[in-house]
């Protein structure tokens, strides 16, 4: 089996993140790259947002990867760093989901 | 003479009118007395006696209405049984543990003589002392074991003693083994109009009939009624007969209320409501076109208890011989689960099930509000609305939608989101929309929603 890359994830996540924009006609300002807040804090989406962007990355995952993983779960919610926090540790996240 | 025997003679002065068409073949009221007459025999040669749990198992026919009526009128209680399956009627003999069983499909009587002298529930031995038939339905069990309801068959029956005669088609679409079903059965009988039963729920066949017997009144449901709309049944017969088409058991998305009317123009919409619990109220729509409606039965009260509707009424069950009475407050409030709104001039409008709520962030949110929308776009042919978990929001709202047949997949659901930011509160707006094949439906004809 391949091994999934990080580097395809990211695409993966940053091409989600335009679909959303396009979709919802909202701008998400993305000049800070993997920095860049997504929720809470100085986050640019609201929960309605985040929930929507979540699924669709799900989709994608399952659609582009063949694996299905659920990234808005208890255990996302309760970790010390949000993974939905910046895009980076949304990344990180599912890499280490899918790497399971 | 109790008043199934009063119910009873009523029926028979109908005398040379169609009683039931069924399989082709017309059966008169004199032959349906007939056929009562013939079962009382029976009933008497076997010795089965007043009081006694009896259950018939068997589709809806000329021979299971005239059964039916004879254990009525020997004040039996009646368990009637449609379903095919079964795990399901073995559930229902445990749990009603019947004296005698009338299998009408393989033509059986069996005295399950272990039953005879069991205990029976304070349900059960109320009506025996009250010298009553009695009926026993069984909820559709969606959610857990089924209830077994009990009803005393005599003040159900007495609400139609009072019924004028008028000669009217009415197809039944609803089971023998349920509340709306029987209503529709009684009401026919009691004012000397024609049963017809379909061999087959298809909506095809359905307007077959329509087209034949020339019936006049179809009770039916929103499912249903959406089936006969995509399949383009209307097209294919002579509906000219049909003078209304009553709906009720689920919540009707306007929107197809609406596409009903422009397809049927001179047919009249109403809704009617009631429960297993309660017995069907009498009920007036706004107009065909509105799914506002008042509940006006001088048998049945009703309040709004934090948005939800609860009834009294005099046809209320006695209790389920199986659960315990909590949906009844102690002063016989039963809290329906219905959720209504309400409007000037004391109309309701259903707007779904409390426990079919979807709890978006802390707002509230239908299903049938989010299916009503949808199905407005021409693109989609059913679609169903659900609450999904997640950790962010509680729950999102999901959709699963039937697209019709040469639409393009690819923008569906991009049309779908659009139209519903469109017309909805952002939180009401489907997260996530599953394109699937078709929607599961209960053989009653009603959405599975859990």
């Amino acid at each position: 089996m391949n091994k999934i890359n990080r580097e395809k994830i990211s695409e993966l996540v940053f091409n989600c993140i335009k679909k959303y924009q396009e979709e919802y006609e909202q701008i998400i300002d993305i000049a800070e790259g993997e920095q860049t807040r997504l929720f809470g804090g100085n986050g640019q989406l609201d929960s309605l947002g985040l929930v929507s962007l979540v699924v669709s990355i799900e989709e994608e995952i399952e659609t582009e990867l063949g694996i299905a993983i659920v990234l808005a779960d208890e255990k996302a919610m309760s970790r010390r760093t949000s993974p939905f926090s910046r895009i980076g540790n949304l990344i990180d996240y599912i890499d280490e989901l899918v790497s399971s | 003479m109790t008043i199934a025997d009063k119910f009873f003679q009523l029926i028979v002065e109908h005398s040379s009118k169609t009683a039931v068409i069924h399989d082709e073949k017309i059966y008169t009221y004199d032959e349906l007395n007939e056929k009562v007459i013939f079962y009382r025999e029976i009933l008497l040669n076997k010795d089965i006696s007043k009081g006694q749990i009896v259950f018939i198992i068997s589709d809806y026919s000329f021979e299971s209405i005239a059964l039916f009526l004879a254990l009525s009128i020997n004040r039996n209680i009646v368990v009637p049984i449609t379903t095919e399956n079964l795990t399901e009627i073995e559930d229902r003999l445990s749990e009603a543990k019947p004296d005698w069983i009338f299998n009408l499909r393989d033509g059986d009587i069996l005295n399950i003589k272990d039953n005879v002298s069991i205990e029976r529930h304070n349900l059960i031995t109320r009506i025996q002392n009250e010298n009553a038939s009695g009926l026993i339905l069984f909820s559709s069990g969606s959610t857990g074991k089924p209830k077994a309801m009990v009803h005393n068959l005599d003040v159900l029956y007495n609400t139609f003693l009072q019924k004028k005669p008028r000669i009217l088609n009415f197809l039944v679409f609803l089971m023998f083994d349920h509340i709306g079903g029987l209503n529709t059965l009684f009401n026919c009988l009691a004012c000397g109009s024609t049963i017809t039963i379909p061999e087959n729920r298809r909506p095809d066949h359905i307007c077959y009939l329509i087209d034949k017997y020339k019936i006049n009144i179809l009770p039916s449901s929103p499912t249903f009624l959406n089936l006969m709309l995509i399949g383009k049944s209307f097209e294919k017969y002579d509906l000219s007969s049909l003078k209304m088409i009553t709906y009720g058991t689920e919540t009707m998305p306007e929107s197809l209320l609406l596409k009903l009317k422009e397809q049927l123009p001179n047919v009249k919409f109403i809704q009617t409501f009631g429960t297993s619990e309660t017995g069907i109220a009498k009920t007036t729509s706004k107009s065909s076109e509105s799914t506002l409606m008042k509940i006006e039965d001088p048998d049945q009260e009703y309040k709004i208890v934090e948005g939800e509707l609860w009834l009294r009424s005099k046809t209320q069950i006695l209790g389920y011989i199986n659960h315990s009475n909590d949906s009844f407050t102690s002063d016989g409030w039963f809290k329906t689960g219905d959720l209504v709104e309400e409007f000037d001039g004391g109309y309701l409008r259903i707007i779904g099930r409390s426990k079919e709520v979807i709890n978006v962030g802390g707002e509230k949110v239908l299903p049938t509000e989010i299916e009503s929308i949808i199905l407005e776009l021409q693109e989609i042919e059913d679609c169903k609305a659900k609450g999904l978990t997640n950790a962010i929001t509680g729950q999102m709202v999901v959709v699963d939608i039937v697209v019709k047949q040469g639409y393009d997949l690819q923008s569906i659901k991009s049309i779908v989101r659009n139209h519903c930011k469109l017309k909805l509160d952002p939180y009401k707006v489907p997260a996530k929309i599953n394109i699937v094949d078709a929607l599961a439906f209960s053989d009653r004809f009603k959405k599975i929603r859990l």
